[in-house]
């Protein structure tokens, strides 16, 4: 790598007024303290309920819990000192919520274009920042039903019977040109006994 | 007053044999014998034989 400066010099306009406004030593994720997950008693739980045995009681009660200690959020770093432009902070006197200085489309752009860059560690911890999505990912898993091992998704029916049907008609076509010939026989059905239903 | 008259033809289901669902719709006079031709059916791409489907299965 370059020496700052020259590496500073080449970042884009946009990127650099960021940087000056917001200086990494003070905001960006790198000097943000490392999160550290809460000591537990209990291990934490491996196998998740599956979701096709719904439990009615449970029924309502999808909403994660907001106090439950998530390593993503976690990375979400905002200090009184510095508050962190990604992010809304709470104004304690007032009790109102203060959007972050960058909403997400700007934060977005930037974090690409710091990607893109390779100086993406200089920007605050935010929820668009690939660290904080590889970790939200992680922790969530892929959440695509029947991907799971012992998973099965119910279906369409014309997708469950699929398979029954296409066997039906294989047969039905394999005894057709004898099914042909005796209808000829018979005089083009003239003496068929066997009509389908309607 | 008088008995509402039927119609001479009516309108009869020849269904595939080749039990793809597939079906035409034909008319046919009433007194007529069932239909039952060769006829294309598309989803097995190939001439099948098509029946009259009757109520219950019998013929006239």
């Amino acid at each position: 790598m370059s020496s700052p400066s020259s590496l500073v010099g080449s970042l884009p306009i946009r990127l650099r007024n960021f940087l000056a406004r917001y200086p990494p030593q003070i905001y960006s994720a790198a000097v943000a303290p490392r999160p550290t997950p809460p000591e537990t008693d209990a291990p934490a739980e491996t196998t998740l309920p599956s979701p096709y045995t719904p439990n009615r009681d449970a029924k309502g009660t999808h909403k994660p819990d907001p106090t439950v200690y998530s390593p993503s959020m976690a990375l979400l770093y905002n200090s009184k000192e510095a508050p962190n432009p990604f992010l809304p902070r709470k104004d304690n006197r007032t009790g109102k919520w203060i959007p972050p200085r960058f909403g997400l489309r700007q934060q977005a752009d930037l974090v690409k274009l710091a990607a893109k860059y390779k100086v993406e560690e200089l920007l605050p911890p935010g929820r668009k920042s690939n660290e904080f999505k590889a970790t939200r990912l992680a922790e969530r898993g892929l959440r695509i039903k029947g991907t799971g091992i012992g998973q099965k998704v119910k279906g369409h029916k014309w997708e469950r019977t699929m398979e029954s049907r296409l066997e039906e008609r294989r047969k039905a076509m394999t005894e057709m040109p004898e099914m042909i010939r005796l209808w000829r026989q018979r005089g083009h059905g003239r003496g068929w006994k066997q009509w389908p239903k309607r | 007053m008088a008995k509402k008259s039927k119609s001479r033809t009516i309108a009869v289901r020849l269904i595939s044999m080749a039990m793809t669902g597939y079906y035409r719709t034909m008319i046919r006079p009433r007194v007529h014998r069932p239909l039952s031709m060769l006829k294309y059916d598309p989803v097995v791409k190939k001439k099948v034989l098509f029946l009259e489907a009757t109520k219950g299965g019998k013929a006239k």
